[in-house]
């Protein structure tokens, strides 16, 4: 009786979430799932079952490709949002101490994010392209005689732009892991002689992984996802899984998109659900 | 602060003074740019500078209604903030218990954080249509954005309840208070200041979110939309006008919020408790 | 704020009485005379950024009583939600191509053209297709072929005047290249330029496709690699061989980007990002405006000419409906044509924007005549001085050379579906 009490009283204050969840995500992953298999003309969509859509898509070399250039991206993203947000967070959670200047420095790290991603965007042309600031300053120290033209529309201003959006993501999972780390731990392996390299490679980062995972798992899903991004900062110059979906529900051909985001879905679950074997974020967080 | 600075310290302060430039990056263009002249553009060279793009916000555009759309955005930032924080608390209050399909709700919170935006957007547009019914910023709109700050709500609460010390709570069981009091008196003080921490994710993330709301939104569009269909005729330095009386006006903001918190930090100081720290 | 617009409208009731009575003999013909103020319509428009102006809404609420909430967004996603939220929007704003795609969904409904007054002025093109009854019919989707529908309820497209439009047309242009004479410092004259090595790494075009494609077969006309049945109906074959050179030029590191926002095109051509580019009249003279030379070369090929207009949804009746109608004919009776001849579009009932505008301006963008003072652009911003000629001269000489029109074609899915793999590759 009481065990049945207590699961009602659970559901109770679950329910919210599970009723947003079911009606946002499960009806909509059902119905993308169903639609991919239907059929378009020009300007509509008709329910059938047909394989088309799938046939279309793995029978392009551009699928691959594409398919590639976005695992590619995601794994180069998320190597450097690692190291730096490792040690942004590592800066944080062992050299601030103080409860308020860490909030200070969390809270100076959104403000950025408080200006829509639109205008930072647009803002990037300015700052990177032929006549922008940091060619500018290149060649004013001297660095360079002609501006540089892959600072802007390339892989590299695609990474960058990635990189600013999403180390915060990697940086609070992180910090938050090292916080839970017993302040004893490392005394005592201080003690004992180790140097502080010793400690951070065998003591600390070992007790991040949860965080680093949790982090990982951020980074991996919206770098896989993004779409706004690669288009804006490559000038419509490079594409990734979310740019072929977009392009094709732009031109109204949902069943191929709708195709393309099972593909793509299907991906990143089981990217995600390998990383979480290697951690309960449940009981980790 | 007791310990002796290393050069670690300083190489480490160092770095993190270069990420926040990076940060700021964007910021810094925008800020400059938004001085731009009467002539000037988006883009370098500068036109002279001016204060024209200021006092041009407050007017009307040629295209687009910035204030119209700023409006709803904080609507349904706000909207967004206070239903993360409320149902993050009940699924976190619920999974201190295993209960029945507990499990199958994680994964499905998991599955909602990390499916592509896109996908969702796409999704709900395509069952509203389906459905015959009218997309509307403040309904699949809403649901939309709630599926991406839901789970960082929830998981910042799992994270919350973990180290949560249940001597306080039985404590007050024990003096004889009832659930709705202990969590009242008890539970909330204590988690209060995390739940400023989701407040202001689900207020970030809802506030600048543009692939959930670009296939919801409906007739009248977000923010973020609106300074996207505002880029299909000539935009002009009016939009870092806004950027840059936003980072002001967020900064001032946080000003506030840190000023009240050092402010309460001091008296619970006084206390003597220190539950809740550590807890960002 | 009730009572603010009632005080407002009665000290206007004398000033309006001739547009009441206009509005009510209007809506008489409809049923009941009513006065828009006091009924507090508001219609939903749904467009680009191309015509979703302010100053338009602003105009209407004086001169109709009629709200009207402009939505802009970039061409796709209007299309998007004129195919997929037919409650979203009241009037769509839409161009022409889009009308090929979007109108056999059924989310608009046809127009009864004895209720325009002013349809009898609106210009051939958007009839019979002929600018001067001697002119030929341009490859692609000309305007006059979506233009009818055979009855009220009728789906499929009608080619003769049926006395019922899909959409009344309002704007339209004809485009070409825009190039940076400055940074470019010799003559162009053929659209085979935008291919030419010379600018590698800053040329660009545009990333929509039903527009880019024609822009493509163009360049691929022109450079002699094709000779194409109709531009504005490839077959396969064609489409392959044209996205193919495009793919290489790709490759080759022709293109600086790809633009799909009409900012991002006047952005790229401000910083020097890109020296030739496909471009749209408006974009140039943002550009110019800015103190950037800039030109839109008129080329020996001819022009891609767009066109675009008013639909109204389907689920619009009753007073909305009326109002609806009042709108348009009002946006035809020659204010709103002014207002867009200013930003250097041309309106669908050219005649009578002309009293909305000084001789000076209606020689410049309409006459193709030398200023004889400064040229001023709707927000009273100078754009050019006295003596400039527009680019490519008059209306008869730039609408008469139109190469092509924006263009769905019958094989569109597989274009789409090259252009996706254009894009990603």
């Amino acid at each position: 009786m009481a065990v049945l009490q207590r699961n009602i009283s659970s559901l109770l204050l679950a329910s919210p979430v599970i009723l947003v969840l079911s009606a946002f995500i499960i009806v909509p992953i059902i119905l993308i799932t169903a639609v991919s298999f239907w059929g378009a003309t020009e300007f509509s969509i008709y329910p059938a079952f047909l394989f088309d859509n799938y046939e279309f898509l793995f029978t392009s070399e551009v699928t691959y490709r594409v398919f590639f250039r976005t695992l590619y991206f995601a794994f180069l993203v998320w190597l450097i949002t690692l190291v730096i947000g490792f040690t942004v967070a590592y800066y944080l959670a062992f050299f601030v101490h103080s409860l308020t200047w860490q909030i200070i420095c969390f809270l100076l790290c959104t403000i950025p994010f408080w200006t829509s991603n639109i205008i930072r965007m647009i803002s990037w042309i300015p700052f990177l392209g032929r006549n922008g600031l940091a060619n500018q300053s290149l060649i004013e120290m001297g660095i360079v005689n002609e501006p540089v033209e892959w600072l802007l529309y390339s892989e590299f201003s695609v990474c960058l732009a990635f990189v600013h959006l999403y180390t915060l993501f990697m940086v609070v999972p992180i910090f938050n892991t090292m916080m839970r780390i017993d302040k004893s731990l490392i005394e005592a392996a201080r003690d004992a002689g180790a140097s502080s390299t010793q400690i951070l490679v065998n003591v600390i980062i070992p007790l991040c992984k949860p965080g680093i995972m949790i982090g990982s798992i951020f980074v991996v899903a919206l770098v896989m996802g993004d779409f706004i991004t690669v288009r804006f900062m490559s000038g419509s110059q490079i594409a990734n899984m979310g740019r072929l979906i977009s392009n094709d529900i732009s031109l109204l051909q949902y069943p191929s998109a709708c195709a393309t985001a099972v593909v793509l879905l299907a991906t990143v679950v089981i990217m995600i659900s390998i990383m979480l074997r290697f951690v309960d974020i449940r009981k980790e967080l | 602060m007791g310990e002796k600075r290393s050069t670690g310290f300083y190489i480490l302060t160092a770095i993190f003074i270069a990420f926040l430039v990076f940060l700021y990056g964007p910021v810094i263009t925008i800020g400059i740019l938004s001085f731009q002249g009467p002539t000037g553009g988006l883009t370098f060279p500068m036109q002279g500078t001016s204060l024209h793009w200021f006092q041009e916000l407050f007017r009307t555009q040629m295209v687009g209604d910035i204030w119209g759309s700023f409006q709803r955005s904080i609507i349904l930032g706000l909207t967004v903030m206070v239903i993360t924080v409320i149902f993050s608390v009940g699924a976190g209050m619920a999974y201190r218990k295993k209960f029945f399909g507990s499990t199958p709700l994680f994964y499905l919170i998991i599955a909602s954080l990390v499916i592509p935006s896109i996908l969702v957007s796409l999704g709900v547009g395509l069952i509203f249509s389906q459905l015959g019914w009218e997309v509307h910023w403040s309904t699949s709109g809403l649901g939309a954005q709630l599926t991406w700050t839901l789970p960082f709500g929830i998981l910042i609460m799992f994270a919350v309840f973990n180290r949560f010390d249940k001597a306080y709570e039985e404590a007050g069981r024990d003096l004889g208070a009832g659930p709705v009091q202990v969590f009242r008196l008890i539970v909330l003080p204590i988690i209060a200041p995390s739940l400023i921490g989701v407040a202001l994710f689900g207020f970030t993330l809802s506030y600048d979110e543009f692939a959930r709301t670009l296939l919801t939104s409906g007739s009248r569009n977000t923010l973020p939309l609106e300074i996207f269909g505002m880029t299909t005729n000539v935009t002009t330095p009016v939009i870092y006008a806004l950027g840059t009386l936003t980072t002001l006006f967020s900064l001032l903001i946080i000003l506030f919020f840190l000023t009240f918190f050092v402010l309460s930090q001091r008296r619970r100081n006084k206390k003597g408790s220190d539950a809740g720290k550590g807890l960002v | 704020m009730k009572a603010n617009s009632k005080s407002k409208i009665s000290r206007r009731s004398l000033l309006k009485s001739g547009v009441a009575a206009t509005t009510a003999a209007a809506a008489g013909t409809l049923g009941a005379p009513m006065i828009w103020a006091q009924s507090n319509i508001v219609l939903r428009q749904s467009g680009t950024g191309v015509s979703a102006f302010n100053e338009i809404a602003a105009k209407a609420k004086e001169d109709l009583g009629i709200t009207m909430e402009m939505t802009a967004l970039d061409s796709d996603s209007v299309a998007q939600k004129v195919a997929t939220q037919p409650k979203s929007f009241d009037i769509a704003d839409i161009e022409y191509w889009m009308c090929k795609k979007v109108w056999p969904i059924g989310n608009m409904q046809a127009m009864d053209t004895s209720k325009i007054k002013n349809y009898d002025k609106i210009v051939g093109i958007f009839k019979d297709g002929k600018l001067t009854p001697t002119s030929t019919i341009a490859q692609g989707t000309a305007p006059h072929t979506v233009s009818f529908v055979d009855g009220a309820n009728g789906k499929s497209f009608s080619s003769e005047e049926t006395g019922w439009m899909t959409m009344i047309p309002t704007i339209y242009n004809a485009d070409t290249l825009g190039i940076r004479p400055d940074l470019i410092n010799r003559p162009i004259n053929t659209w085979a330029e935008l291919l030419n090595p010379e600018f590698k790494g800053k040329a660009s075009i545009l990333d929509i496709s039903s527009i880019g494609i024609m822009d493509m077969a163009m360049v691929c006309e022109a450079m002699g690699e094709i000779q194409y049945g109709d531009k504005g109906n490839m077959t396969k074959e064609e489409i392959d061989k044209t996205i193919g050179i495009f793919t290489e030029a790709k490759k080759a590191g022709q293109f600086r980007a790809f633009w799909k926002t009409f900012d991002e095109s006047v952005n790229l051509m401000a910083s020097g990002e890109v020296v030739i580019q496909s471009m749209w009249s408006p974009a140039i003279t943002a550009v110019r405006s800015k103190g950037i030379p800039c030109v839109y070369q008129p080329l020996k090929e001819g022009y891609r000419s767009w066109g675009g207009g008013l639909g109204i949804a389907a689920h619009l009746s009753g007073k909305e409906l009326d109002a609806a109608y009042e709108y348009i004919n009002w946006y035809l009776s020659g204010w709103v044509g002014g207002f867009l001849m200013r930003q250097g579009y041309y309106s669908a009932a050219v005649e009578t924007s002309k009293e909305y505008m000084s001789a000076d301006e209606w020689g410049y963008w309409f006459e193709g005549k030398a200023a004889k003072g400064d040229i001023v652009n709707p927000q009273g911003v100078k754009m050019e001085s006295a003596g400039a000629v527009r680019d490519g001269g008059s209306f008869y000489d730039r609408m008469g050379s139109v190469a092509c029109w924006n263009a769905v074609m019958e094989e569109n899915q597989y274009m789409v579906r090259k252009w996706n793999e254009f894009i990603a590759s």
